[in-house]
């Protein structure tokens, strides 16, 4: 255990940092909350965090290059608003952020310079935000003379991880939305093209909330094998994307109540009722931003009265399912409706009053869990109970009906045998 | 005669390249080139402009506030709605909330670090560190016998992290002059200023719900209903940002001028600026006058020619020329129908080097920015801004009611504390005030709009200064949306006449002492605050290419 600090040995490093156990557990229970962990998983953060190597018997910060695509540093600032740990904390005692274009005391050459020793001496992770921008052979975007994808190329190689940071990152966010000016795509897609197979975690959101990314640097950190990440079809975090927005939002209830918002700064939303028929894709989209909340906990989307507008939505391998092409108009219409992994377009419901109810109706039916929302959650119902068994009249569409039946009742039967998840 | 580059620089937003011809240790020539295009106004082309509001301010993560309101605004003039009093409010609270973040995050953090070797505040004593701070009369809520260790711990682990690679030892390692109790005095307030930039924001999300990119402020008004919890939040978190601004920057200013006196001999720029105003003042709307809804904002609209002579904005003295950006042909075009079509050539600084294009004004470059905002609301006698100014130009060594003593590096990066104060006093006003509306029964927060066709401008202010959105809506739609972005008229290229870019002018005269490290050229860059982000931008060809929607009712699939 030549390369693993003692705890004592941690806590000396802690106290010689000014880190007080106490903000040390803090960091720990802010990192557990944004993994999607249970409080109770707090001591087992701790202790991983403990036995790692960070800062602790090679004297190491875990070394990360940040580089700016084609983004509005938004994530950047995101980053720096996080409070537990703060992000002057982080940047001098947890990682050694070697390269930030915002960030950094240097710049020109001696900044390259910085990026390319970290480069050379390998063992670093890459944060990429931004858009991957490729037209004009890449020259959209330029940088130390160079096109950006070819910095992406060069850093992405000799990274243990590369973490596309915001949902330009994962599939070119808005810079894809149509006509797609700049031929932006997402970190993963434009690596497969280039040849490049260092694992891409994706975190989407615009801007990711700092929390999903601390979560996943220390994840990264403590695994030391970021192919042991538990990761979705997508690439993003199961514990952080495997909710809809709508499965932990603090409105649920006034939802299931059917009280609604109509309209924007009404007296329904000073009694924080359901914003679904203003437009919210709460239902949709998946994230657990109701429950780790932004700006060090503030606040979030719902909480200030506004609809949840899908900017997590990104699909990694498709710069044309952008947040802004599929979740346009914002307030006005409703979308698909996404249940696990099927999608129930409200046909016939007409934006009326009555219409909007009966919608969220359908949402409700699909989207009850059968047991609680949080820790993880118990497994969506692959089909509603009365679509079951009315597989003629079901309201909405199934890839195949007969088989979401035949998978919900295997789940039920499991879960009946005490496996739960 | 020598090149001298600075690429990238850092601790801007977004991408930028800087090149300099040097002459006997003296910038002769300069280029601003502006790094990325995304292409912002085709993208929102056929959207409606609620979405617009939402998906422009993801222009730029530093000032997305601004964005969101220029474009409710332009929104608003389109549909012909005047949004209601205690919108206006809220909408000032948070555009305030963003502008402290903005003005602590770049005056510490990232202009900061061109004045303030943390290193080298190592070597203090921090009993002196206190004697030092009381005498500047600046404050001390750091231990900073604490922060000593924190940074001693720091420099023996042997990475830098953010300072690696840094300048600390240019121009023979006399680039940085602050004793080491001033570099660590100012140290510990720039791990302050990284708290209270994020305290700020904390404002904007209660009212925004997340900072950046905030979700409320739409055409119509905002769709953030205050609470009691929320309203006692605000005031809570502005009064203790106030206490901390009006006990540190001004001091820490005039505390570290004294030390580089030599950078305010240099940085001018082009000496004209423009200012479209920001925080609409009380008394809304003035009948619905737009003119005088900018002149009686809080820091009114002003342009100013060179010797200070303050006149109204004329919209159609704004034009655009790209015939040195990577954009076809070389026209000049009027707002507010601009004409462009992307096509990047090759980096060459005789011919088409940035993605920036160039505005003018009435034929001329101009520059905005917080300078040019506090310059404006002096010429129209804003008396706060009178008051404070007179002051800071006799502490710097000129004369009252004299603004040429900060044409300079330093004056330009000295003024905005002036800014920061009065705005972190107002935005304590302002919840104040919406607490009297709301007791009162003041209820409006959204306005419904008259038509949905029509064509509206939204003169405003982001940090980084001037902001224009204008737009033309058919049926709910964008046919035609425009953004000239305050880094824009600052990273301007050469215009058609071979005049440089503001910019490019205050770096020509900059003693470059170390080709390397040309320190003084990046206080210069910095002292403008750029965001190149949202600087490049094109605007709709008029070559008759229409866009087909592609959203279905229903969705695509």
């Amino acid at each position: 255990m030549e390369n693993q600090a003692t705890i004592s040995e941690f806590d000396s490093i802690l106290a010689s940092r000014g880190v007080s156990r106490r903000s040390f557990l803090k960091l720990c229970g802010a990192i557990a909350a944004a993994a999607g962990l249970s409080q109770l998983a707090v001591p087992r953060v701790a202790q991983a965090l403990e036995q790692s190597v960070i800062g602790a018997t090679r004297g190491d910060l875990y070394p990360v290059i940040w580089i700016e695509g084609a983004s509005c540093t938004g994530c950047t600032e995101s980053f720096a608003q996080i409070e537990s740990p703060d992000a002057a904390t982080i940047v001098l005692e947890i990682i050694s952020l070697n390269y930030s274009e915002t960030l950094s005391a240097a710049a020109g050459h001696s900044m390259e310079e910085a990026k390319a020793q970290t480069i050379e001496a390998g063992n670093y992770i890459l944060v990429y935000e931004g858009a991957v921008a490729t037209a004009w052979n890449g020259n959209a975007l330029r940088v130390a003379m160079e096109p950006g994808v070819d910095a992406l190329v060069q850093a992405a190689k000799s990274a243990n991880a590369v973490v596309a940071l915001g949902s330009c990152a994962v599939n070119g966010g808005w810079c894809a939305a149509y006509p797609n000016p700049s031929q932006s795509m997402g970190v993963q897609q434009y690596l497969q093209q280039a040849g490049v197979d260092t694992v891409v975690v994706n975190i989407p959101g615009c801007p990711a909330n700092p929390e999903w990314l601390m979560a996943v640097l220390v994840d990264v950190v403590l695994l030391n094998d970021p192919t042991l990440l538990d990761l979705n079809t997508m690439n993003e975090p199961v514990g952080i994307f495997g909710q809809t927005i709508h499965d932990n939002c603090e409105r649920r209830g006034h939802f299931e109540n059917g009280e609604f918002v109509y309209h924007f700064g009404s007296e329904e939303e000073k009694k924080g009722y359901c914003l679904y028929p203003v437009g919210c894709r709460g239902p949709q989209t998946r994230a657990n931003c109701g429950i780790v909340l932004y700006n060090d906990r503030w606040s979030w989307c719902v909480k200030s009265g506004a609809p949840c507008i899908g900017c997590c939505e990104a699909n990694p391998a498709n710069p044309n399912q952008n947040w802004v092409q599929v979740n346009t108009p914002f307030y006005h219409r409703h979308r698909d409706i996404r249940i696990g992994d099927w999608t129930v377009p409200p046909v016939g419901i007409a934006l009326t009053v009555t219409g909007i109810i009966a919608a969220c109706l359908v949402v409700h039916g699909f989207g009850m869990k059968a047991f609680g929302r949080m820790d993880g959650g118990a497994p969506i119902e692959k089909i509603r109970k009365w679509d079951a068994e009315h597989p003629d009249e079901a309201i909405g569409q199934y890839d195949d009906i007969q088989e979401a039946i035949e998978e919900e009742e295997k789940q039920t039967e499991r879960l009946k045998n005490g496996g739960g998840r | 005669m020598a090149r001298s580059t600075i690429d990238p620089v850092t601790r801007i937003e977004g991408h930028l390249r800087i090149e300099m011809e040097v002459n006997d240790g003296v910038v002769s020539d300069a280029w601003v080139s502006g790094g990325c295009f995304r292409g912002m106004e085709l993208v929102v082309q056929n959207r409606t402009p609620e979405d617009a509001a939402q998906i422009v301010e993801r222009i730029c993560g530093v000032c997305p506030i601004s964005h969101a309101h220029a474009s409710s605004i332009a929104g608003e003039r389109a549909y012909g709605i005047t949004i209601s009093n205690n919108a206006r409010i809220i909408r000032n609270i948070l555009e305030g909330a963003q502008f402290l973040h903005s003005n602590i995050l770049w005056f510490y953090n990232l202009a900061g670090l061109d004045y303030i070797n943390p290193l080298n505040g190592l070597n203090a004593n921090p009993d002196e560190v206190y004697a030092l701070a009381q005498s500047a009369g600046t404050s001390t809520n750091t231990d900073f016998k604490a922060l000593l260790d924190k940074l001693t711990a720091f420099a023996n682990n042997g990475q830098l992290s953010i300072f690696s690679g840094n300048w600390f030892a240019s121009d023979n390692g006399q680039g940085y002059k602050l004793t080491p109790e001033m570099d660590l005095l100012c140290t510990a307030h720039y791990l302050e200023a990284l708290k209270y930039q994020a305290m700020a924001s904390r404002m904007s999300a209660i009212i925004g719900g997340k900072m950046p990119h905030v979700m409320t402020s739409t055409v119509g008004g905002t769709m953030f209903v205050p609470t009691e919890q929320k309203l006692d939040d605000l005031l809570a978190i502005a009064r203790e940002i106030y206490t901390w601004v009006s006990t540190t920057m001004l001091q820490d200013t005039l505390a570290l001028a004294p030390f580089y006196s030599d950078v305010m001999k240099f940085g001018k720029g082009c000496g004209r600026y423009v200012a479209w105003g920001v925080f609409d003042g009380p008394g809304w709307p003035y009948g619905g006058d737009y003119m005088q809804q900018m002149i009686n904002r809080y820091l009114p609209m002003g342009v100013l020619n060179e010797s200070f002579q303050v006149s109204n904005v004329q919209e159609d003295l704004i034009t655009e020329y790209m015939g040195h950006s990577w954009y076809v042909g070389d026209g000049t075009y009027t707002s507010p129908y601009f004409v462009t079509e992307p096509d990047y050539t090759d980096y060459n600084v005789d011919d088409r080097y940035t993605w920036v294009k160039c505005p003018a004004y009435d034929g001329k470059p101009m520059e905005a920015g917080s300078m040019a905002r506090i310059f404006a609301a002096y010429q129209r006698r804003v008396p706060f801004i009178v008051e404070q100014v007179n002051q800071m130009a006799t502490a710097l060594g000129g004369e009252a009611g004299d603004l040429s003593v900060f044409q300079s590096t330093l004056g330009r990066t000295a003024i905005r504390q002036i800014e920061t104060l009065y705005v972190s006093a107002l935005v304590v006003d302002w919840v104040e005030e919406l607490m009297e509306a709301v007791a009162s029964g003041d209820s409006t927060y959204f306005t419904d709009p008259m038509t949905t066709t029509g064509a509206g401008t939204g003169f405003w202010e982001a940090p980084r200064g001037a902001l224009y959105h204008s737009e033309a809506v058919e049926g709910g739609k964008i046919t035609g949306y425009q953004i000239i972005i305050p880094s824009t008229w600052n990273l301007a290229p050469i215009n058609a006449a071979g005049e440089h870019g503001p910019m490019e002018q205050a770096l020509i005269g900059v003693p470059v002492e170390d080709l390397e490290m040309p320190i003084n050229a990046l206080r210069t860059v910095h002292s403008f605050d750029p965001c190149t982000a949202c600087a490049v931008h094109i605007t709709e060809p008029a070559t008759g290419r229409h866009f087909e929607t592609v959203t279905s009712p229903w969705g695509v699939k």
